[in-house]
């Protein structure tokens, strides 16, 4: 499938209706049944997959709607972590969870959802996991010597089931890591866990990492400075950030350090409802071309749309995708 | 007939009950009270009152829409320490007759406004006129609103209080810098600035612990004082002179100051408020066996009261309800003397009562409830708690508190000195307002429900009792950031 130039894409999540986080709820609550739920879930994603591309983007995904959120859906997966059905009010809320032994080998059943997404699409498809740093940072380590050993031990993990969707048809994987902000004095391990998760995985790979988006508002602030040089060492292809919420003071990183990733630049601002213009959005995809050639940019929102209300998203994707064909056609394309 | 009892220490409720049972059978008895009716009341013992309020000490309010006074439901509320005995059996004939037919007048009170919930009712708009003319009214009264609070002082100018406020403060930002985090403007705002006496011994307690450590971050802040009346902002301007160039004053509004702040969204370390959202807008809800209703109000004047206001500012009865609007459109120069006036909104304000009505929630629009609290959520919250209870809604402090919380920079935290109500179950054992103190009104604060729309926002909630005077009511909500 040929991308055009400045293709456009999404960080992963969809917004998430109303209606469906009182269903999760429900389920949690043990009011409805897991069939049931199953089958909103299908539904839910369908819808977002047909919204992304209405909105015509070019590489999308399928709205993570089936996640409660970007921690829990791999602790209830991953082998031998122990976490607490009834820790949860709220299904936003994180589970109370713990790993007390070595981690086994074994599948996490992401493929399912991937072959759904193609499924169910013709367009250009990504996949995101998070990654080992961000599911250490939540996960209580009672068996581990250090984070990094559990870390690392994540990674053996996952990697298995990325090569696994690879085996599936997924061409392109993201990897979640906005604990890095957080925990920038972690960067040096969290770098190699990234390493060793990626490992002999034959797919683009790219890692997004920003400041936060829980509850829709940032976690941490600072300067992403800190991922420099140390990112360089990084095993990916591509590397996303967020630069519309921040403005783009550290896009000039990528010159100072001659960062050879492709770069996938935020110009959609997740944390206000305030709908960009494409004029908007053009204008931040031209400050990005000033340090980054446009053969490696790729448009996208900051973050994950899942606080945003369904029309908001959707406006805000719709006025991405026009702010890009703006400088397409003014880079004669 | 359900008979609710609230023990209070001092209260005669054995005797009280008594006399209310008595009669009430004596009306059945002599045939001015139904039996259907009488099988239909719920009566609660001791309707607890501020001292000033806006009902009276015997009040009946209908549940539901039912225009039959024989099928309605009918809340009693009995105000033991208010009701004469000589006088109970005419006062309960007088509120369970004004409730015959459901929406109309009745005949000893004239009302200045139809049904509303109270958050959209003209004692707000009397609220409001205080706040904005309160040099008029001090003068008139000949003293300042602070002697007027419950103690005669103000629970934000507490020097303790204040010092380890500051000191948390002052810790959060050490370690900030620490962890290379602490922005070069370090923004501060406080809400409702009162005589800025708060903020110019928060801001003389910051740079001199400041100075002790050798840490240069005085220089950094950029203090915010907002309020929502510009009279209040330029009196508060001479207690901060020695701080001037920090400050900025703001005229906002406390229900939405990201509407005036927009431009710093994620970027404010503190805010503070003391006493501000116990005086914003607000309603209340009931559940009635597994119902919840909404308390409408309609603002009235007893008409003997209206006569006599009426005759001393030489206007006739007709002309109450024109003049009160005036008087809140315009203030009190809208009367040929500015004191003429005065007098005129302090005599209404004071005779001010409020009739109520519970309407099923049902028959309302969605939009009843605040944004963030919809009708499944606030099941949710009452899962737990007591079947038959009346609650504040606390409608303005929660459009507050979402319209504030996006302000916060990571690691920033909202503070709120005021007086909360934080188990659901306390509503069953006591009374907390509406009331009045002098031309405001006072209302406390559902922290329960505060707490489920700061959790959506990514905030828990924590509530500390103010230790710093023994006795006080006030207690202190402070944020942490959810994970």
């Amino acid at each position: 499938m040929t991308l055009p130039i400045l293709p456009t894409s999404v960080v992963g999540s969809y917004s998430m209706p109303g209606w469906l986080e009182r269903l999760k709820t429900e389920y949690h609550a043990r009011r409805i049944s897991k069939q049931d739920l199953d089958e909103i879930h299908d539904t839910a994603v369908k819808a977002a997959i047909k919204d992304q591309e209405v909105a015509g983007i070019d590489i999308i995904t399928d709205g993570e709607l089936r996640r409660d959120n970007m921690i829990d859906y791999f602790v209830e997966r991953l082998p031998g972590v122990q976490f607490d059905r009834s820790s949860k009010k709220f299904y936003y809320d994180f589970y109370d969870c713990e790993v007390l032994g070595k981690l086994p080998s074994g599948p996490l059943g992401l493929t399912g959802d991937f072959r759904f997404l193609k499924a169910n699409t013709e367009r250009e498809t990504k996949i995101c996991i998070t990654g080992p740093h961000s599911l250490s940072k939540r996960i209580r380590n009672k068996h581990y010597p250090s984070e990094e050993a559990f870390a690392m031990d994540l990674a053996r993990v996952i990697n298995q089931e990325l090569k696994d969707l690879v085996k599936a048809g997924a061409t392109r994987i993201q990897i979640d890591e906005p604990y890095f902000s957080g925990f920038p004095e972690d960067l040096g391990w969290g770098v190699a866990a990234l390493n060793e998760l990626v490992a002999g995985v034959n797919a683009f790979v790219g890692v997004h990492i920003c400041y936060g988006n829980r509850y829709g508002k940032p976690a941490w602030e600072g300067s992403y400075r800190y991922l420099f040089p140390k990112i360089l060492d990084a095993k990916v292809q591509q590397v996303t950030m967020e630069f519309a919420r921040r403005g783009g003071e550290d896009l000039d990183l990528f010159r100072e350090f001659s960062a050879p990733f492709e770069v996938g630049v935020g110009v959609i601002d997740v944390k206000t409802q305030a709908v960009e213009t494409p004029e908007l959005v053009a204008e931040r995809i031209r400050k990005a071309l000033e340090f980054i050639p446009k053969e490696r940019v790729v448009v996208l929102p900051d973050c994950g749309c899942l606080h945003l209300p369904r029309n908001v998203a959707f406006a805000k994707l719709s006025a991405m995708v026009e702010g890009a064909k703006l400088v397409r056609k003014e880079l004669g394309n | 007939m359900l008979l609710q009892i609230n023990h209070l220490q001092k209260t005669p409720a054995a005797n009280a009950a008594h006399d209310v049972i008595d009669a009430l059978l004596s009306l059945l008895e002599a045939g001015q009270l139904e039996a259907g009716q009488l099988a239909r009341l719920r009566v609660q013992l001791d309707w607890i009152q501020y001292r000033n309020n806006f009902r009276e000490s015997v009040m009946a309010v209908p549940c539901g829409n039912s225009p039959e006074v024989s099928i309605a439901a009918l809340d009693l509320h009995v105000n033991t320490r208010q009701f004469g005995k000589d006088s109970l059996q005419a006062e309960i004939l007088d509120a369970i007759s004004g409730c015959k037919e459901n929406g109309t007048q009745h005949a000893a009170r004239i009302p200045l406004e139809e049904f509303c919930s109270f958050h959209s009712s003209i004692a707000w708009e009397f609220n409001r006129l205080y706040w904005h003319r309160l040099a008029d009214w001090e003068r008139a009264t000949g003293r300042g609103y602070e002697q007027a609070l419950p103690g005669g002082k103000s629970d934000a100018h507490h020097p303790e209080a204040i010092a380890d406020g500051v000191a948390d403060f002052w810790t959060l930002l050490k370690d900030m810098e620490h962890h290379n985090q602490l922005p070069a403007e370090i923004f501060v705002l406080e809400i409702g600035v009162g005589l800025g006496k708060r903020a110019a011994l928060w801001l003389d307690r910051f740079q001199e612990l400041d100075q002790q450590r050798g840490t240069s971050y005085y220089p950094r802040l950029k203090f915010l004082l907002g309020d929502y009346s510009l009279a209040t902002l330029e009196r508060s301007r001479p207690a901060l002179q020695k701080h001037a160039e920090l400050c900025s004053f703001v005229v906002l509004d406390a229900l939405n100051p990201i509407r005036s702040l927009s431009f710093l969204r994620h970027k404010l370390l503190h805010i503070h408020l003391t006493n501000v959202y116990d005086n914003l807008p607000d309603e209340e809800l009931a559940r009635r066996d597994g119902r919840l209703y909404l308390v409408q109000v309609r603002a009235y004047l007893p008409k003997a009261e209206a006569e006599r206001i009426c005759k001393n500012a030489e206007v006739s009865l007709g002309e109450l309800h024109r003049n009160v609007n005036r008087l809140l459109e315009i203030g009190p120069d809208f009367f040929a003397s500015r004191s003429q006036g005065v007098v005129f909104w302090q005599e209404v304000w004071k005779g001010l009562r409020l009739e109520e009505r519970l309407v099923s929630l049902e028959e309302l629009p969605a939009e009843t409830l605040p944004e963030g609290l919809g009708l499944a959520r606030m099941e949710e919250v009452l899962r737990n708690a007591p079947s038959d209870v009346r609650f504040h809604l606390s409608t303005g402090a929660i459009e507050s508190l979402r319209n504030t919380l996006p302000l916060l920079r990571p690691r920033g935290y909202l503070q709120v000195q005021d007086i909360f109500v934080t188990d659901l179950n306390d509503y069953r054992t006591g009374f907390y307002g509406p009331g009045k103190v002098d031309g405001s009104i006072v209302n406390w604060v559902n922290g329960v429900l505060l707490r489920e729309v700061a959790e959506r926002a990514g905030y828990d909630l924590h509530f500390a009792p103010f230790h710093y005077r023994p006795g006080s009511h006030t207690s202190v909500l402070y944020t942490t950031q959810r994970e």
